[in-house]
């Protein structure tokens, strides 16, 4: 933790950036640090509770950040994922951005414990099962100890998301229809992505109203659907959209099985590298098109 | 306190078969969710071995064996069973130029609420000020007037609790008809309002006179007890001025304390889908098919740019900072000022669901410090040397 800490206050000595954002302990847990002081950095930690895909403060909605100048980011692998997203997408100048890795062997499902805990299989977050990327490269500074793998959770996300393959079409619609009807439609998932950078949301548009706001099945249901497809193929995976939803509807069940048909028509899969076209944004003449009949 | 009776869990079950009976509607704190297959898939903590977790939430229930009394704190606060997330208002059939209106039905059935955490009853009084204030809104005071709300006295959830703070209490009845109290074999039961003792003295056959019972002064102790132990384990969480607050607050609207308080709010305003008081609603016209539609309100939240987007363009609240700021400067000086109660019961579901870290408790804290001193504690709100 030391090097993290050395190195955010000599980049906020050296005046290159002038805000660093990390991870810090709060009363209930680790949380977002937005450090601007040299004296600072010695509140930036990294343990198994820096749960938060910090990559969303990089996202062009929230001009709350804009005045504070030039960010350097302390990200995980799977968040600079989303950092390479939103390079890809051209709504970040990367010469505007100092990134700082972090090596990392999981972290925990909720961060709000008083004091790091060790991954456990009850414990660890699921999606960090099988990470192609604890060591960033698309980085400027890479800093901590190597780390070792993350056990696998209690369930895969991948053995759940073929739980529900395995299911009948009815069972799988009634699934999702309970899930669903739960939303209350506080857009939690939709704020806190680091990928949903639309300036207006189409379902803040009302002339004409694409999407019910009403939380009644059809709204819960089209909304739902529309945030997941909006996602395919530039979701990073890091289930913030899921952590965040205030009645647990299971959303990286669905982003999961999107990734998965996403790789399996395109060949694609969402790494750190913002020059890789992903397939929304990319024309193929070669693409499978069997289903145009 | 002679208005005490004693209410055993057989006959708690057995009053609320008597009502359900009787045709009245019963909410209570029940398990919600459940770890059955296939639900199972949705929940990890549902996967791990051995796991059993529940989820508790206000429902409607109709069978006494449902109940989940003193099994913590609901997730959601009991606003939805007065303002629902989301509600007709009326409808609509267009022909040609006619317009045919049929305004939504008046809810009247009558309903008890049994075990509602003190701190979502106390909201429901702080909110009748504003529903019942220059417009009467119909919808909320008919299912007021139809509801007779028990709280459960309450131990404290954990440390984001503060009802004490803003003039509530872990065992208050306020925006209540009466208050159960935990005590070995069940509750005693107080009535503080006609509607309450006229609730208790038509089901007096399940209640039992303390004096009658030989144990009688026994569990008369034991409830003051555990209320005092309640009310002395959540006054250690935060104690603040909250007319010095609502004072600083009101005269500070550009204080660096004020205007850095959102960096790290997402602005996803989940804290106003749990918060008990957070009242703002949306009307919007949905069709139901060609020439016909509903106008229905939905729950908002001025967390999000578009609940203060104009027409043109601009928007007055440009950044979370701001939203933020109105968050704190609605419930803690512009409520208080119009209406004379804090926007706020103390409940702490803001605090818990806020998975960015915003901390009401420490907000709180800071603000007390700075009105109390006259000037604010640097880095305190959690903003960093930002602040």
């Amino acid at each position: 933790m030391d090097d993290l800490r050395d190195l955010a206050r000599t980049l906020l000595e050296s005046g290159e950036v002038q805000v660093v954002i990390g991870w810090e302990d709060g009363r209930r847990g680790a949380r977002p640090a937005f450090v601007t002081a040299p004296e600072g950095a010695g509140r930036l930690i990294f343990d198994t509770r820096c749960v938060h895909n910090l990559a969303t403060y990089l996202n062009p909605r929230r001009p709350q950040l804009t005045g504070l100048g030039k960010v350097a980011m302390v990200v995980k692998g799977c968040d600079v994922k989303a950092v390479a997203g939103l390079l890809r997408e051209e709504q970040l100048t990367r010469e505007r951005l100092v990134i700082i890795g972090v090596r990392c062997g999981g972290v925990l499902e909720e961060p709000a414990l008083p004091r790091a805990a060790e991954l456990t299989p009850a414990t660890v977050a699921p999606r960090c099962y099988g990470c192609d990327n604890r060591e960033p490269s698309l980085v400027d500074y890479l800093v901590g100890a190597p780390q070792p793998e993350p056990p696998p959770p209690a369930m895969t996300i991948d053995d759940r998301v073929a739980a529900l393959d395995s299911m009948s079409p009815q069972e799988r619609w009634q699934f999702w229809t309970d899930q669903f009807s739960k939303c209350v439609r506080c857009y939690a998932c939709r704020q806190v992505c680091p990928l949903c950078v639309c300036e207006r949301c189409i379902a803040d548009k009302t002339m004409p109203q694409w999407i019910e706001t009403a939380s009644h099945p059809r709204g819960n249901m089209a909304w739902n659907l529309v945030r997941a497809l909006h996602l395919a193929g530039r979701c990073v995976g890091c289930g913030e959209c899921e952590r965040f939803c205030p009645v647990d509807i299971p959303l990286s069940l669905l982003n999961r099985k999107l990734q998965q048909v996403v790789a399996d028509r395109f060949d694609y899969v969402v790494a750190d590298d913002p020059e890789k076209a992903a397939p929304i944004g990319d024309y193929r003449p070669d693409d499978r098109q069997e289903f145009i009949k | 306190m002679s208005g005490e009776r004693f209410l055993g869990t057989e006959d708690l079950a057995g009053l609320v078969g008597d009502l359900l009976a009787a045709g009245t509607q019963v909410i209570a704190p029940a398990v919600a969710g459940t770890c059955a297959s296939p639900a199972a898939l949705a929940s990890s903590a549902c996967l791990r071995p051995g796991a059993a977790p529940e989820l508790i939430q206000y429902l409607s229930i109709q069978d006494p064996a449902l109940l989940a009394l003193g099994r913590g704190m609901p997730s959601l606060s009991l606003k939805s069973f007065f303002l629902p997330q989301n509600e007709a208002l009326l409808h609509w059939k267009q022909r040609g130029s006619a317009i045919e209106l049929e305004p939504a039905p008046v809810e009247r059935r009558r309903r008890v609420v049994l075990g509602a955490k003190p701190c979502d009853a106390a909201a429901l009084e702080i909110l009748d000020r504003v529903m019942r204030w220059d417009y009467v809104d119909e919808l909320w005071v008919g299912r007021r007037d139809a509801t007779a709300v028990f709280t459960l006295a309450c131990p404290m959830e954990d440390d984001s609790c503060f009802c004490p703070a803003v003039g509530a209490a872990p065992d208050g009845t306020r925006g209540a008809d009466g208050l159960l109290t935990p005590v070995d074999g069940g509750y005693l039961v107080e009535a503080t309002t006609d509607r309450g003792r006229e609730l208790l003295a038509a089901h007096a056959d399940r209640l039992k006179d303390l004096d009658a019972l030989s144990d009688g002064a026994d569990l008369r102790d034991q409830a003051e007890a555990f209320r005092a132990a309640a009310r002395e384990r959540v006054a250690a969480n935060l104690q603040i001025d909250a007319e010095s607050v609502r004072a600083w607050i009101a005269t500070h609207y550009d204080d660096p304390l004020l205007t850095a308080l959102g960096v790290r709010c997402n602005g996803c305003g989940a804290c106003s889908s749990v918060c008990p008081t957070c009242h703002c609603f949306d009307i919007v016209d949905e069709p139901d098919g060609v020439g016909c539609g509903t106008r229905r309100r939905c729950w908002d939240t001025c967390q999000t740019g578009k609940f203060t987007a104009h027409a043109s363009g601009h928007n007055p609240r440009e950044d979370q900072n701001v939203r933020f700021r109105q968050r704190i400067n609605h419930k803690f000086s512009i409520y208080p000022l119009r209406f004379g109660e804090v926007l706020c019961t103390g409940c702490g579901r803001c605090t818990r669901v806020c998975h960015a870290g915003q901390d009401l408790v420490e907000i709180l804290a800071t603000i007390d410090v700075a009105a109390r001193r006259g000037e604010p504690e640097p880095t305190a709100a959690g903003e960093g040397d930002a602040a």
